[in-house]
């Protein structure tokens, strides 16, 4: 063939994955700066006791925000993961205090958890609803559900297996922390080495598109939803477990929480773009600020405004990546 | 011009719809539309803006279904649910929105939806094969003559000429029954044209159907072995291309005349 086509004459064609990398080596940085910082003047923070409550803090919302980077670079949302931790949490508190082994109780709660995320996303991919309103309505009902099974009460059960599981550590590491970490690691993999992962990225990026090259977008979208909603519900047994009671209450307003640290992490409300390294250091990073503020006795609030900041720089900054997009 | 041109009397089509029609809300799209491509032949759909020709393109390629009408391949009733359904026929589309994902590499873009996956156990796990993809896309890519430069370029960084050109890529790639080209050259600058040109023969050589869209009457005289002609919705008739003028196809096209070839 004489004629070629020529794709040569591209200007920095890797421009958006290494800028994708500044983003995340530039979290790092501030996580690093903060904790030189926090250890320099806040007493109390560089101590193991400190790293390990840290670890166990922030596996509950970490666990949701692994959720959210799922669900995110499908371009949808999950609004519901907080209000079904909290239904997870009655439902297993209450499963143990009326006798069910663990393991069932433990089975019935995923099981719940998969379920309501496969009523997301039946109604968002066969009914098209958008996700936002779907999983905004769910919000509303799991909340309702959790506060009539609990009776608006905390709900006390005798479990010692799984109250000392959370509050144990295994090699040095919270054993809570340790489900975080094993979820990322699952997560990761998923997400980014294998073909049902990629799926994900193509939907996020085109739908249509995806369609057509014959990928099944509806099955792909009912086990983003469905892994969603079962790291939920994982998220709220955890939390019943570090507090040994199940609460009506727990996990109200988390969602925002995780959807935040996804999106510190790189992850694009637009689809297509997140990863679980990304969310880990956004995590992280919320944990940090709000642990090293309160040791230096801020008004709690303060972290929330630093967080808030952040965010919108860090969306402000990653517009910088793909300066073309906007023509493709 | 010696051609291998399918003897349309005896031979069974590839592919034969029959009166379909679409209709979206109350825009009348096609209305009983007759269409029919063999093995090895090229056939051109032409007609003006809106006369229905990406319509006839999507619904032959799974991407919408019709309201009514019937589609067979081999003879063989077919009722495709989705892309899906008519990829596994062997039939590959270019769409004239293009239909790639945007923020994939250009790899990952050749390869959606028929990826590559490790050997042994990481194959059961799902795990992809990307160096596997990576090299078998840059051959495809070399072989078609089209250069990248980077396979790891994501789409969305690609210029709207070099975007067509992957879209193309992967059309040929990987039909193998049916190649349906929806104005495959609208983007494309002189040299490329003239090599998606010569990549429409070299396919249709092999035996693939190739249905061909364009507004270029001189590209479609060149390339075409039958010439369909959509207008409004209908089929108003087939040219020979060998035989009729580009006078004949505009007026045809625009309702000038009407013939039945
Ligand atoms: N998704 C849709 N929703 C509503 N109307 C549509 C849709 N797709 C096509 N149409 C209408 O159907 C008719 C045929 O459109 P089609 O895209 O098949 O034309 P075409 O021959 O491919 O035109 P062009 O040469 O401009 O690509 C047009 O009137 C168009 O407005
Ligand atoms: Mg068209």
């Amino acid at each position: 063939m004489t004629a070629q086509l020529a794709l040569a004459q591209t200007r920095n064609p890797l421009g958006a994955v290494r800028w994708d990398l500044v983003m995340r080596l530039g979290l790092l940085a501030i996580i690093v700066a903060l904790a030189v910082v926090f250890s320099i003047t806040a007493s109390g923070f560089a101590t193991m006791q400190n790293v390990e409550n840290n670890a166990r803090q922030m596996a509950v919302v970490g666990i949701l925000a692994v959720a959210e980077t799922f669900v995110i670079i499908t371009a949808g949302i999950d609004l519901s993961v907080g209000s079904l931790l909290g239904l997870a949490g009655i439902i297993i508190a209450l499963g143990l205090s009326h006798g069910l082994m663990l393991p069932v109780a433990l089975a019935l709660v995923c099981g719940a958890g998969i379920g309501v995320g496969l009523i997301n996303g039946s109604l968002i991919s066969a009914a098209s609803l958008p996700p936002f309103i779907v999983t905004l309505g769910m919000l509303g009902i799991l909340r309702g559900l959790t506060q009539i099974f609990g009776n608006g009460q905390q709900v006390a059960y005798d479990s010692p297996s799984l109250t000392n599981f959370a509050a144990n550590s295994t090699l040095g590491l919270p054993n809570i922390f340790l489900v975080f970490l094993a979820v990322c690691l699952v997560a990761a993999f998923v997400l980014h080495l294998t073909r049902r992962g990629r799926y994900m990225f193509a939907i996020g990026s085109n739908m249509e598109s995806a369609r057509r090259a014959g990928i099944n977008v509806r099955a792909t979208t009912l086990t983003v939803y469905a892994i969603s909603g079962l790291l939920a519900a994982l998220a709220g047994v955890l939390l019943t477990a570090r507090q040994a009671q199940g609460d009506p209450n727990a996990g109200t307003g988390y969602e925002l929480d995780a959807i935040a640290a996804a999106v510190l992490g790189g992850a694009s409300l637009f689809g297509a773009r997140g990863s679980i390294v990304g969310t880990f250091l956004g995590v992280v990073l919320v944990q940090i600020m709000a642990n090293g503020l309160n040791l230096l006795n801020f008004d709690p609030q303060v972290a929330r405004i630093l967080e808030g900041a952040l965010l919108i720089l860090f969306v402000y900054l990653d517009r910088w990546r793909k300066p073309r997009l906007a023509a493709a | 011009m010696i051609l291998q041109h399918a003897d349309t009397t005896s031979q069974e089509p590839l592919l034969q719809a029959r009166a379909v029609s679409k209709h979206y809300g109350s825009v009348r799209a096609l209305h009983e539309v007759d269409f029919e491509v063999y093995a090895g032949e090229i056939v051109a759909l032409i007609g003006d803006n809106g006369a229905g020709k990406s319509t006839l393109a999507k619904i032959i390629s799974g991407a919408e279904t019709p309201d009514t009408g019937t589609l067979a391949l081999r003879g063989a009733s077919v009722n495709f649910e989705s892309p899906a359904d008519a990829r596994k026929a062997g039939i590959e589309t270019t769409y004239q929105d293009l239909a790639l994902a945007p923020d994939l590499d250009v790899a990952a873009n050749l390869f959606l939806g028929r990826e590559l996956l490790r050997p042994g156990l990481l194959g059961t796990l799902d795990v992809l094969d990307r160096p596997a993809m990576r090299q078998s896309a840059q051959e495809h890519l070399r072989e078609f003559g089209i250069r990248v430069t980077s396979i790891d370029q994501r789409v969305d960084t690609l210029s709207g000429g070099q975007r067509q050109s992957i879209a193309v890529a992967r059309t040929v790639l990987w039909g193998s029954g049916i190649v349906i080209m929806d104005e495959p050259t609208a983007a494309l600058g002189v040299a490329q044209t003239a090599l998606v040109l010569q990549l429409v023969r070299a396919v249709s050589r092999k035996g693939t159907a190739v249905v061909f869209i364009s507004h270029n009457l001189p590209h479609v005289f060149e390339v075409a072995h039958r010439i369909v002609v959509l207008r409004h919705g209908q089929r108003v008739g087939s040219l020979d291309p060998s035989s009729a003028t580009m006078d004949n196809a505009v007026s045809l096209m625009t309702g000038a005349a009407t013939t039945h070839a």
